[in-house]
């Protein structure tokens, strides 16, 4: 969810309670993502070639990053903008701030932002008394309904029409028929309004180019161009892992994204900024602000595993094709990112207690790293964040609960030594025998009863070696 | 004065062992163009696959096509760019002919947003996708692309480009520029495709012919 950085995420007890209406409409969402992406992948005969250029561009980036993060802040200081540097959130929210105070800034209007998200900026303006709107449609909605979003990429998934009438009509007193075209108007005509007065646009980026200083950011509706050139002042805020070396190689990421993440051949509208605008009598901002976020980035970079995260270019492909996303939706992962490359975001940005659970909101089945436009491999860094937090390395501690500390290392010594394998297989069928009703095991004591508590577990009585042997036997006749 | 953060980088690389152990790719090479009349073709038909409206037209053909436009689409007011190639098509002229009121393309946005009609020459084409590029300066305002309710961009066969990457080459030394591709659009309401949600509803392009 949206907002402050989050204490604990119980990814495991929401996931008992997800409401009704999140796991069909996420699903009809992903579903409608993994066949326009299918569709527009196909019509490119390089396709996997692109993908590991994409791959080796972001891997290069990530290990000469202070080289181009130089250069960057040259380039648009330059071309006449301002970089400021925040090394946590509170940082980057001051810097915000701080740029608001200083020009009297009372509304804001925002474009899609995963950074502003990751820092919470809405409730710190908010909260000194600026006010500040959404401007992405499915944004906007979730907004007024006081959520966070539930697919990256359709915020709003979860919303039926009705619902959003009603609350535009709760919220905005206007009277709204539970019709999506006639919902879009009106909110189109409340943000013209609000996109024309606002004193300050804020945005993040998809690319920042660092052989220029240009900013570099995709919308498909035009909220983006609105907040990037109506009112006189820009702040970006965008984290340090989203440079890219130079043009050529922005033409192989945007042609990875579009493709990766709505299924389009490219999004409706690409902007390339570089410095506020440059005369007078031209339209765009006086003023451009690049606010770069660190908040751990620079820390995770020295893990070779973990940090292969940062290569993301945040198309949500993974998701769209993730078992366990489609069941439990964005807000199970509990900050503002979800999904499989949350799984991996979350528990290295956060303390390893706070996200200890999300390395294992997953079964591994590695169908994320299939579509990964950028080649990351998801299920590996998953395993190595599950080692983390069962028995910590140089860049976590520990973090499991005792008890399921103690389960693993002892299922570890068991799979390592065959014969309390095959003891094991031998004993456990007699150990079940009370439990066993028709072939089924089907209530066990806690904490197996999480287990069976959803679905019997099959009796032990089939032992695989045996059934193998015989396999092998009756092959060779 | 020592930037904490890149000294953090810096610090973190050299930890991890693992620096410049790639070195930035060679990208795949571009597409080339193919016959004009091709490109034009490829052009329009993914325009239209994506909602957008375009037509080959003769210089003298704009008159006619400017005129049934302000009929069908009810054109009150119109802003257009400031830039020869629209003045030498006589298009202010054409659009004052038919009651049109031109806002000026220096007016504030509140004005602008006040247009039913924003017309621009495109700096660039791209046939593969039917997108449009388009440059910013006092000339040629971001906002007459974006606030009108109908975005007319004219196109002269020199804007096609094969591939981004060769608009890329010319304009990366630029302060600003945008791909436009389709008019305005969103599924966020039940993932019902909607036209025109903040910017233009109508996404039109004319490719003039070489007399």
């Amino acid at each position: 969810m949206s907002g402050e950085t989050p204490g604990y995420i119980g990814f495991g007890e929401y996931s008992q309670h997800v409401p009704h209406s999140i796991p069909s409409a996420v699903k009809q969402a992903t579903d409608r993502f993994v066949g326009t992406r299918a569709a527009r992948v196909a019509e490119i005969d390089q396709w996997e070639e692109l993908r590991q250029i994409g791959s080796d561009i972001r891997q290069h980036t990530l290990e000469n990053l202070d080289r181009y993060l130089e250069t960057l802040e040259a380039r648009v200081t330059e071309a006449g903008g301002q970089v400021h540097w925040a090394s946590s959130a509170e940082d980057a929210r001051q810097a915000v701030l701080q740029i608001a105070r200083d020009r009297q800034v009372r509304s804001v209007v925002k474009a899609k932002s995963m950074a502003t998200e990751e820092i919470g900026l809405n409730h710190a303006l908010e909260a000194a008394g600026i006010r500040t709107l959404e401007t992405d449609l499915g944004e906007y909605i979730i907004q007024l309904a006081g959520m966070g979003p539930s697919h990256i990429i359709v915020p709003a998934v979860h919303l039926k029409k009705e619902e959003i009438a009603a609350l535009f009509r709760e919220k905005l007193g206007v009277d709204a028929p539970a019709d999506p075209v006639e919902l879009t108007r009106i909110a189109r005509e409340r943000l013209r309004h609000e996109f024309l007065t606002a004193d300050m646009g804020i945005s993040g980026a998809n690319f920042l180019v660092a052989e220029t200083g240009t900013l570099v950011m995709v919308t498909n509706e035009g909220n983006g161009r609105m907040c990037t050139t109506l009112p006189d002042l820009h702040v970006a805020v965008v984290g340090i892992d989203k440079v890219v070396p130079d043009w050529e190689s922005l033409t192989v990421l945007l042609k990875l994204l579009s493709r990766s993440a709505t299924g389009q051949k490219i999004t409706t509208y690409t902007q390339f900024i570089t410095g506020p605008r440059r005369a007078e009598g031209e339209s765009g901002p006086k003023e451009f602000h690049l606010v770069l976020l660190d908040n751990g980035r620079s820390r995770i970079l020295a893990d070779p595993v973990g940090r292969q995260v940062f290569k993301c270019i945040r198309c949500g492909a993974c998701a769209n094709v993730c078992p366990v996303y489609k069941n439990v939706g964005g807000y199970a992962y509990g900050w503002f990112i979800s999904g499989p490359i949350g799984a991996i975001l979350s528990p290295q940005m956060l303390d390893t207690q706070v996200a200890r659970e999300l390395p294992y909101a997953s079964t591994l089945c590695g169908a994320c790293a299939e579509v990964c436009p950028v080649k990351i491999p998801i299920p590996t860094i998953l395993r190595h964040l599950r080692h983390r937090m069962a028995q910590g390395d140089e860049f976590g501690s520990p973090a499991l609960p005792a008890p399921v500390g103690a389960a693993a290392r002892m299922t570890s010594l068991a799979l390592s030594r065959s014969w309390i394998y095959r003891l094991g297989t031998r004993l456990l069928p007699f150990a079940t025998a009370l439990l066993r009703r028709d072939g089924w095991l089907k209530t066990l004591p806690y904490p197996l009863s999480r287990w069976t508590s959803v679905r019997p577990l099959p009796a032990f009585g089939a032992r695989f070696r045996q059934w193998w042997k015989a396999r092998v036997r009756s092959e060779n006749g | 004065m020592p930037n904490p953060i890149l000294e953090n980088i810096r610090r973190s690389l050299e930890r991890s062992g693992q620096s410049g152990s790639i070195p930035l790719p060679t990208v795949l090479p571009a597409r080339q163009a193919g016959e004009f009349d091709a490109e034009t073709g490829l052009f329009m038909e993914e325009l239209r696959k994506i909602g957008g409206a375009a037509q080959c037209l003769p210089a003298g053909g704009v008159s006619e096509a400017l005129r049934m436009l302000v009929g069908t689409e009810a054109i009150h007011k119109a802003v257009l760019w400031r830039t020869p190639g629209l003045l030498e098509l006589h298009i202010p002229e054409i659009l004052e002919e038919t009651g049109v009121t031109l806002v000026p393309a220096g007016a504030a946005p509140s004005s602008l947003a006040e247009c039913d009609l924003g017309i621009t020459e495109a700096d660039f084409a791209l046939p593969e996708t039917g997108s449009l590029g388009l440059f910013s300066s006092p000339e040629k305002p971001r906002a007459v692309s974006l606030l009108p309710r109908i975005h007319l961009a004219i196109v002269r066969p020199q804007a096609f480009r094969p591939d981004l990457h060769q608009v890329f080459a010319e304009a990366r030394r630029q302060p600003y520029l945008v791909l436009i591709t389709g008019p305005s659009r969103t599924s966020d309401i039940e993932l019902t495709l909607t036209l025109g949600v903040h910017g233009p509803q109508k996404l039109v392009a004319w490719i003039i012919e070489e007399e």
